[in-house]
């Protein structure tokens, strides 16, 4: 035992999460200290000032190569923080799929992060990085993906500019998720919902149908939209005619965004569009859990 | 269908060395350590006061015991004195009662000087281990003979009778040295020695 042991036992921080513990919450991690979150895309980068208390400041999103963006900004962006930490959520180059009959052995998900050939078998390609959700009634799974030649270039790139990066993240993926988790709250229900997710994040898209309990089909695409979002319908357009008449669309962003729901209407007449965005939904979910 | 959106997969690469939180139930170890260092300095203040107002006293009583040791010394001198005085006091009253069955004749010795004559030096000795015997040791400043006998005859009025008289005529002077015993009746004298 070192002093700083002792140092760390009687300033209680050996009780506290270390801050690059990833299986630790965000706000356990950095207790009353300010981290930004770092939407990065394939030509833009954003980021969202995260005070101590959780609030956040409005999203700034420049459409440029991330790299150029730090070299101009990084000093001030770092200003926002204490000691540099960030968040990023990665909004390109990931995919996400619907898989079915994956390992569902205990301790799976964790597995999936060491050593994933064993989770996945013929499905898994080496140099990439997955996460999977599992629905609990059916077979299917959602599975996302990432080149880990990605997130480590992601990683220096920060560090380059002084940051330290505490966590990287799929956007999409987090809000799809907490979509999932928000519309199916009961174990067994006599009436399981239908419905069509449409998850946008800082120009990702992603759509799930979900019918009752099954998942039946998902699209994902990343760098669909900047300002104009009517490149969105694009993408969701075909739904329409396999939906039910009676199933609605379950909407998630980010952060609200204008115009989404009139695009939407467009493209599916006469569905109830049900917004479960929010300021700041993201950089929560991230620091909360 | 539940699923929840607690957990957050994270895709961050290149972490070691990462240790999991001690238990919070050891928290009880520095909260204890920071309580003893309370508990020691309360103590600490509690005995340092408690030193203090000892530290006092002790002083107190010892400024205390030395006015007393000052008191007991001066008490002692002056019962010192007190004693010295009683027993000249008490030498004095012996002296006194003692030269008292002397005392008449010691008058009748200086009655009889006359106008020319007059006592240099007059000494009665009682001998301790003989009292009836007093020895007498006479100067008289004159020149005529006639006052040692007009002074002997006053010595016997007081019935004292002179032996082995001695008798010395010199310039001025005469002295005269006798042993005298009284006669007729018995001597009940104090032992000690008058002079």
């Amino acid at each position: 035992m070192t002093s700083s042991d002792l140092k760390s036992v009687l300033n209680f921080s050996s009780f506290r999460s270390e801050p690059d513990d990833p299986s630790a919450a965000w706000k356990k991690r950095f207790p009353g200290k300010r981290s930004v979150l770092f939407g990065v895309g394939r030509s833009s980068l954003s980021w969202q000032a995260i005070g101590k208390g959780g609030g956040t400041e409005d999203v700034e999103t420049v459409r440029a190569d991330p790299k150029e963006i730090l070299t101009s900004s990084a000093a001030s962006i770092k200003d926002k923080t204490d000691d540099g930490w960030c968040l990023v959520s990665m909004n390109t180059r990931y995919t996400i799929s619907l898989e079915n009959n994956l390992s569902r052995r205990p301790g799976s998900e964790e597995l999936l992060k060491t050593n994933a050939r064993s989770v996945l078998g013929g499905r898994y390609e080496r140099g990439k990085l997955y996460a999977m959700t599992h629905n609990p009634e059916t077979n299917s799974s959602l599975l996302v993906s990432f080149e880990e030649d990605q997130t480590r270039r992601a990683e220096s790139m920060f560090r380059e500019f002084g940051f330290r990066v505490g966590r990287i993240c799929c956007g999409t993926y987090v809000l799809l998720r907490h979509a999932l988790s928000v519309t199916n709250t009961s174990k067994g229900s006599d009436k399981p919902l239908s419905t069509l997710y449409v998850v946008l994040c800082e120009g990702a898209v992603c759509a799930l149908v979900q019918d009752q309990d099954r998942w039946l089909e998902l699209r994902s695409r990343t760098d669909v939209y900047d300002a104009d979002i009517s490149a969105v319908g694009d993408i969701l357009a075909p739904f329409h005619a396999r939906l039910a008449p009676e199933v609605g669309i379950t909407l998630i962003c980010d952060t609200p965004l204008s115009g989404v729901e009139e695009v939407l209407s467009s493209h599916f007449p006469g569905r109830a569009i049900t917004d479960l965005s929010k300021p700041g939904l993201l950089a929560g979910l991230l620091t909360q859990n | 269908m539940q699923i929840s959106g607690r957990f957050i997969d994270d895709f961050k690469t290149d972490r070691k060395g990462i240790t999991p939180p001690l238990p919070a139930v050891l928290r009880l170890v520095p909260i204890g350590f920071y309580c003893a260092i309370a508990v020691a300095i309360l103590l600490s203040a509690v005995f340092l006061l408690q030193y203090r107002i000892a530290t006092q006293k002790r002083d107190g009583h010892r400024a205390q015991a030395g006015t007393l040791a000052t008191q007991t010394a001066n008490t002692l001198s002056e019962r010192t004195a007190l004693e010295v005085q009683i027993k000249k006091a008490i030498n004095l009253q012996t002296w006194v009662s003692g030269s008292r069955p002397l005392q008449p004749l010691v008058v009748e010795i200086s009655r009889s000087m006359g106008p020319k004559a007059n006592i240099l030096d007059l000494s009665l000795v009682r001998d301790e281990k003989a009292p009836a015997q007093v020895a007498l040791s006479l100067k008289i400043g004159t020149d005529s003979v006639r006052q040692l006998d007009t002074t002997l005859e006053k010595i016997a009025s007081q019935q004292y009778r002179a032996f082995s008289p001695t008798q010395t005529l010199g310039q001025g002077e005469l002295d005269y040295r006798a042993t005298l015993v009284r006669q007729g009746t018995k001597q009940t004298s104090p032992a000690d020695p008058v002079q």
